[in-house]
């Protein structure tokens, strides 16, 4: 049973910085119905960049503040150099120009960084475990799960009372009646991409705070596709539970069936339930139903 | 009409004459040409360099005509094909290594044509289950159903598994002289060469002849639109499923080739990245075409080897060069993916489309 709480734990405060790059994702999709399988290098970007800040001596928070403004430069200018030219191609076009970007990315990052894992030292948490209740937390993930809850706070008012998340949610609604009221759509998709780039550079931060940051944390970040597919594409809740789920769903597998299947269950989990889920909830849990017409 | 060549314009009176195979002499005589250069040009005037290129273009060739098959065919996107060529070489290289094959089969040399078939076949069926969900779901959640295929199937089941069987832990290796068709051992370039052509003549054939069947007409009509196919009485997860048959068919043969020509086999060549390399050589090559695939393959596979020649004589000034050259590798063909969708989303097959168009009506033009 206390092991059983203890993975439940673990996997939902790691749950937390998944559905944090999951919203990123989310939101990309919603403003400018690109589907982005690069999410997982954004996040091994986010991870290096706030780790060479941390090694020049920045403090941890100072060094992911300065990650957020990088992902603001990177996101704009990736939008603006390659997704800008694809509104209105075929899904297939912009989907392939994301795994292109994954590509690009990667081999970037691997020629800058290498290939060895690297941790953040000093170490940032200490690994004295916290105990609350009767429940032993390693500082690493509490720490993180609360930043992540943070951002994902700080996202989501920005959406709700701020004029430029405003204008980001009539373009997600309807882009023509957007543009219509002198909302610049270019603006919004330059603002979603620095957003997404925001979200998963603090995510790839987190998670390389975990286990040190080597290119497997860019596997990592792509378990936001199932997280959002759990949650349904279109939904920014959705996300967020979504992330939580495939958290926990991690966190048991490894617990639980790593003795029957031993190996790599833990990563391949989450995909070989979505494939199982999808053949029963189509959408999602709150993703639009697609009413097709010919 | 003219027996040599087409008149501009295309001039068919009758069905059969319109999807004929040999249209003219001229294209008669050109596809005997390609196969006299394929056969004989290749083999008797290039290096044992250049006919290793030329293998590896067409084991990417038959890896990419499935993923043609299911994304530029059937308008089911799979970024998960590599999983199926990994089930076609380790179906191959177990049946090889492990099969107890009565001793005449052994004698006559048929264990590893025998291998090929029900490779080809188990990669079938594999391929069909993880198409399954394609009866429900379409558009990105099909395309994370691949995804779950490749990730399930290379780096789960054949890494923890598959690859633990016979206790030599990581990798397979064949013994030389255990792939044999016939009386013919096939361990030198020109026999691997000569295999690779046989087995890409035999599948583009096929393909191309699928495609202007019922079947392939199936296919198109599901990829232009689903619904209005379904309502002229196609049924669509009969013929999805058979696109992923066809796709995981001609993968595992793909994947079986493969055997042959490294002798060894691990996890590691089927990786998430080899599927998605495939799908960017179709859409460098041009979607919707089968000469797509080889002008793709080709491109991709001889651009790389420029690269590596280009990467050697720096090195002398920039050592790193040369152990980060598998990652300038991925960044050029990211760049080359990206640009290619955003300055040339036709492909390379487009541009072969106007220069024949071109000189079909040379020199004067309407």
């Amino acid at each position: 049973m206390e092991l059983f709480l203890m993975s439940l734990t673990t996997g939902i405060l790691v749950g937390g910085i998944y559905a944090l790059v999951a919203l990123g994702w989310v939101l990309i999709y919603k403003c400018s119905g690109v589907l982005n399988l690069a999410m997982g290098e954004l996040t091994l970007i986010g991870g290096y960049v706030a780790l060479t800040f941390y090694q020049m001596g920045f403090p941890f928070v100072l060094s992911v503040v300065c990650t957020l403004l990088i992902g603001i430069a990177l996101g704009v200018l990736t939008e603006r150099i390659f997704l800008d030219k694809l509104i209105g191609e075929p899904i297939l076009a912009v989907i392939m120009v994301t795994v292109g970007l994954s590509f690009f990315f990667r081999g970037i990052v691997e020629f800058i960084w290498g290939t060895d894992t690297r941790v953040f030292t000093p170490a940032v948490f200490s690994i004295k475990p916290i105990s609350i209740g009767f429940l032993k937390v390693s500082p690493v993930y509490l720490w993180s799960f609360i930043l992540a809850i943070v951002l994902l706070i700080v996202f989501v008012a920005f959406f709700k009372y701020t004029r430029w998340g405003l204008s980001m949610q009539a373009t997600a609604d309807d882009e023509t009646a957007a543009l219509s009221l002198g909302v610049s759509a270019r603006f919004v998709y330059a603002a979603a991409w620095a957003i997404a780039f925001m979200s998963a550079g603090v995510g790839g931060a987190l998670l390389g705070n975990i286990n040190g940051i080597n290119i497997s944390v860019g596997s990592l970040g792509l378990l936001v596709l199932p997280a959002v597919v759990l949650g349904g594409l279109n939904s920014v809740p959705g996300a967020i539970v979504g992330g939580i789920i495939i958290g926990v769903l991690q966190n048991l597998s490894g617990t639980y069936l790593d003795v029957y299947f031993p190996g790599g269950v833990k990563e391949t989990m989450p995909f070989a339930f979505m494939a199982v889920f999808l053949l029963f909830k189509p959408y999602g849990l709150w993703g639009w139903e697609r009413i097709e017409r010919v | 009409m003219s027996t040599v060549w087409l008149p501009c314009g295309d001039y068919h009176q009758n069905y059969a004459t319109d999807q004929g195979w040999w249209q003219t002499r001229f294209i008669k005589t050109k596809m005997i040409l390609l196969l006299g250069v394929l056969f004989i040009g290749i083999p008797l005037f290039t290096s044992e360099y250049w006919m290793s290129v030329a293998t590896m273009i067409g084991y990417t060739s038959m890896g990419a005509l499935g993923v043609q098959l299911l994304i530029g065919y059937s308008g089911l996107i799979t970024l998960g094909h590599s999983a199926f060529i990994a089930v076609g070489a380790y179906t191959s290289t177990l049946l090889v290594l492990q099969f107890p094959w009565p001793q005449l089969i052994l004698d006559w040399g048929l264990a590893y044509p025998t291998s090929i078939i029900i490779a080809a076949l188990v990669a079938g069926i594999w391929s069909v289950l993880f198409g399954l969900p394609c009866a429900k779901v379409k558009g990105f959640y099909l395309i994370l159903t691949t995804m779950a295929a490749q990730f399930i199937t290379v780096d789960f089941v054949i890494t923890q598994y598959v690859s633990q069987i016979g206790g030599r832990g990581h990798a397979f290796s064949l013994p030389p002289g255990t792939i044999k068709i016939g009386p013919w051992v096939i361990d030198t370039e020109i026999e691997i060469y000569y295999l690779m052509a046989i087995l890409l003549t035999g599948l583009v054939a096929i393909m191309a002849n699928l495609l202007r069947s019922r079947v392939g007409r199936a296919w198109v009509a599901i990829r232009d639109n689903d619904i209005a196919a379904e309502t002229l009485g196609i049924n669509i997860v009969w013929y999805k499923l058979l696109a992923f048959f066809a796709a995981g068919f001609m993968g595992g043969i793909a994947g079986a080739f493969w055997v042959s020509n490294t002798a060894a086999l691990s996890p590691e060549h089927f990786t998430w990245f080899w599927s998605l390399w495939l799908v960017g050589v179709i859409l460098i090559g041009g979607v919707g075409s089968i000469h797509g695939v080889i002008f793709g393959s080709a491109f991709m596979v001889i651009i790389m080897e420029l690269l590596q020649w280009a990467v050697i004589p720096l090195s002398q000034y920039y050592p790193q060069l040369l152990i980060n050259f598998a990652y300038i590798k991925d960044s050029a063909f990211g760049l080359a993916i990206c640009a290619f969708l955003i300055y040339e989303p036709n492909g390379l097959a487009y541009r072969w489309w106007q220069v024949k168009n071109y000189f079909n009506l040379w020199p004067f033009s309407y």
